[in-house]
């Protein structure tokens, strides 16, 4: 409902025939839950600028912890003023107000005066003249303190706690001391509140690549100083770029090890910061930390070529190569408890712990290189069905075998999967061969002789050279 | 300072401008390290008795293998086994096809080794050059189609930043055009490999260690030559503790000895 609704004196709840009958012209739209409440936490996210902690309330309103933000504005009422100009800019109608509590500040911001600031404990006095309705209390509670003929708030705190408790129940009660800050209220934050976050905000947009490279570095030396005082580091990082037309662009990185290092940091997220699109500048840059964990001792410089640790040379490495490569390019290989040789090999990130899993067979021969897929072999020829082949040809090259190993059989796992998926042409028969010019290979037969229906193939599945 | 026994007293003069040139080739850095193969038979060939640390080498197959480069990367583990005892190994692969458990058999230690698969040709060689500069990397292998005399340039001054040993495979991309070998190369040795027939102990059926036939066809202040050698404990469950994973078996025919064409003089 529009602001020009309102004063020709419609209201929420109205049939729309009433609404009609009183302003002729009026122009209804189907009610829209889902598009409001998208919008809301496009609001949420937008207002992630002011504070990292954001909380929706119902439908149309928005709680925000503004705790330990406001001196980045230099006092709640610059933060306020600026807040209530941007929401102005963007053409939203709104009513806001700051106080102690969730509870008083939407007391406030719903029935008080637009823009209001408590002053510290100073709710009490503010909240007094406004009505009981803006406690949140339920309806049949509001309807009953309405009967009594109590019609401001202040006549609802001097009511003695005990008798209050008993006529309108404990639920009113708490609402009371929800407001005047004497009971705590949760708030169910849109992310939860992350105290690792820093702030940068510019008098002029910045555009420029290396303007944005810069303040990359100079919001992470914030927060690493931060994090340094403290003892603790950060694997991950989440920088965020607020454009003026009001879109945050994110970008994240991710450390193999807890760092806080600035510098490394900021070079990093360099790469990436050309996939940043400024439009018409970025006025904000924020930068949060998550997965915050205490790290011991001071990281030296990487050029000191003092005694090599992993924290100096490795993970740094690491973190580049996952930054520019992908972290699915960059593995340490690990054992897996398989009997299949390509499943016997997983991947890891290279400085996890390793799995507890058993360690690879140093005497089953395995080859050097192992293909994705087997290439097929043939003309094959074997003495007997079990033996090893006695020449092949593989990529157009006959090889006559000199020397030959197996077969080693290895079966599917018929454990995983369905039983009457299995099939005898799922067993292979390995074969470590050599031919005359001294090349090692590894084929494999897939099936058995003696079903005609199902003849038996041959595969080279890897090379030892 | 680089060794040059097995020089006669009257080629003194010589040897210590050798000296001087090896030095200004070692960028200052007179105590440059070297891997003992643990016969004299190589090692005399090889500057500073053994394989040069703190520079990188180029290793090469043959026919097929200049493709799947098995035998080269086989032997390039088995070289490298010693090194991943220092610090960790990087491997550079365009192709991720490499075989952990593989080089477990061979003995080399999968848990050193971090594998990075590039997708060009340009992004392994920064990937090297990267992984080269780093402390605690003591190793770094590289495959690549080649490297010409700039990227050669710049692998060779990553390694003396930390001293890390580099291994450059040259391999081709399957069904890629033949690409003309690179001419000149800043590589400290440029070895060929390719397997050789086994010999099991009499009396055992099946494949034997598997052998190689190990060709140095350039040799920066060495001499080139070519051996039969063996990688004894592959796929035992004990590793005899010796220096080196491969053993000489035998000299093959020295290059350099070999009959020279007789010099045809136009005019």
């Amino acid at each position: 409902m529009s602001w020009e609704a309102a004063s020709l004196g419609l209201h929420p709840g109205q049939k729309a025939t009433d609404a009609m009958a009183l302003v002729p012209e009026l122009v209804t739209a189907e009610a829209e839950p889902e598009a409001d409440a998208a919008a809301l936490t496009a609001l949420a996210d937008w207002c992630v600028r002011f504070s990292p902690a954001v909380a929706a309330d119902g439908a149309d309103g928005l709680f925000l912890d503004v705790t330990g933000v406001d001196h980045l504005w230099d006092g709640e009422d610059r933060m306020l003023d600026d807040f209530r100009g941007r929401l102005a800019a963007n053409g939203l109608p709104f009513r806001c107000a700051i106080a102690d509590t969730p509870g008083a500040a939407w007391a406030l911001a719903h029935f008080g005066e637009d823009g209001a600031i408590a002053s510290a404990g100073g709710q009490a006095a503010l909240l007094a003249p406004l009505p009981p309705a803006a406690m949140r209390l339920s309806t049949e509670t509001w309807a009953q303190i309405e009967r009594l003929g109590l019609r401001q708030v202040g006549q609802l705190l001097s009511i003695p706690r005990a008798p209050f408790a008993r006529r309108f129940g404990r639920a009113a009660l708490a609402r009371l001391d929800q407001a005047l800050g004497r009971e705590k209220e949760a708030l169910t934050f849109r992310r939860p509140p992350n105290p690792w976050f820093a702030r940068l905000a510019f008098a002029e947009p910045i555009s420029v690549p290396e303007d944005m490279a810069r303040v990359t570095f100079d919001v992470a030396a914030k927060l690493c100083a931060r994090l340094e005082t403290e003892g603790r580091g950060a694997r991950r990082f989440e920088i965020a770029f607020h454009r003026v037309d009001g879109r945050a662009l994110p970008l994240a990185i991710g450390l193999s090890l807890p760092g806080r290092d600035a510098k490394r940091i900021a070079k990093l997220f360099a790469p990436k910061l050309e996939t940043v699109d400024p439009g018409f500048g970025i006025e904000v840059v924020t930068l949060v930390a998550h997965d915050v964990e205490p790290i011991s001792g001071r990281q030296a410089r990487l050029d000191s070529g003092r005694e090599a640790t992993v924290e100096e040379g490795l993970a740094p490495l690491v973190d580049r190569l996952i930054n520019r490569l992908g972290e699915e390019r960059v593995w340490r290989a690990v054992p897996v408890e398989s009997h299949v040789p390509e499943l016997a090999v997983g991947r890891a990130r290279p400085l996890a712990a390793p799995p507890q899993a058993r360690a690879w067979d140093r005497e089953t021969p395995r080859p050097t290189r192992l293909f994705r897929r087997p290439e097929p072999v043939e003309a094959v020829l074997a003495l007997t069905p079990d033996d090893p082949p006695t020449q092949f040809r593989w990529r157009g090259q006959l090889h006559r075998v000199r020397r030959a190993e197996g077969p080693e059989r290895i079966g599917e796992e018929w454990w995983k999967g369905a039983i009457e998926d299995v099939r005898i042409g799922h067993i292979r028969d390995y074969y470590r061969v050599e031919d005359e010019a001294g090349a090692r290979f590894w084929l494999f037969r897939a099936g058995l002789y003696g079903d005609p229906a199902i003849p038996p193939k041959w595969w080279m599945h890897g090379l030892f050279g | 300072m680089s060794d040059f026994r097995g020089q006669t007293p009257r080629e003194g003069g010589l040897g210590a401008l050798r000296a001087k040139i090896a030095a200004i080739e070692a960028g200052g850095r007179a105590d440059s390290e070297s891997l003992p193969f643990g016969d004299g038979r190589i090692d005399g060939r090889l500057p500073g008795g053994g394989l040069p640390l703190g520079r990188w080498h180029e290793i090469g197959g043959t026919g097929m293998e200049t493709e799947t480069a098995a035998a080269p990367a086989a032997f390039t583990a088995l070289m490298a086994a010693p090194l991943a005892r220092r610090g960790e190994v990087v491997w550079v692969l365009r192709r991720d096809d490499l075989c952990a458990p593989g080089l477990l058999g061979l003995g080399f230690p999968p848990d050193r080794l971090i594998q990075v698969c590039a997708r060009d040709e340009a992004e392994a060689l920064s990937v090297m050059e990267d992984a080269l500069s780093t402390v605690g990397v003591a190793a770094v292998v590289g495959e690549v189609e080649a490297a010409d005399l700039t990227a050669g340039r710049r692998l060779q001054l990553a390694c003396e930043k930390r001293s890390a040993t580099g291994f450059l495979i040259l391999r081709r991309p399957y069904g890629g055009p033949a690409r003309r070998e690179a001419t000149g190369s800043a590589a400290a040795t440029r070895w060929r490999v390719c397997s050789a027939p086994s010999e099991p102990p009499a009396g055992e059926f099946g494949l034997g260690s598997p052998r190689f036939r190990v060709e140095l066809e350039r040799c920066r202040g060495g001499r080139t030559g070519a051996w039969l050698m063996e990688a004894t404990d592959a796929y035992c469950w004990e590793m005899t503790d010796v220096a080196h994973p491969l053993r000489l078996v035998a000299e093959l025919g020295d290059r350099q000895l070999a009959p020279a064409l007789p010099l045809r003089l136009a005019g």
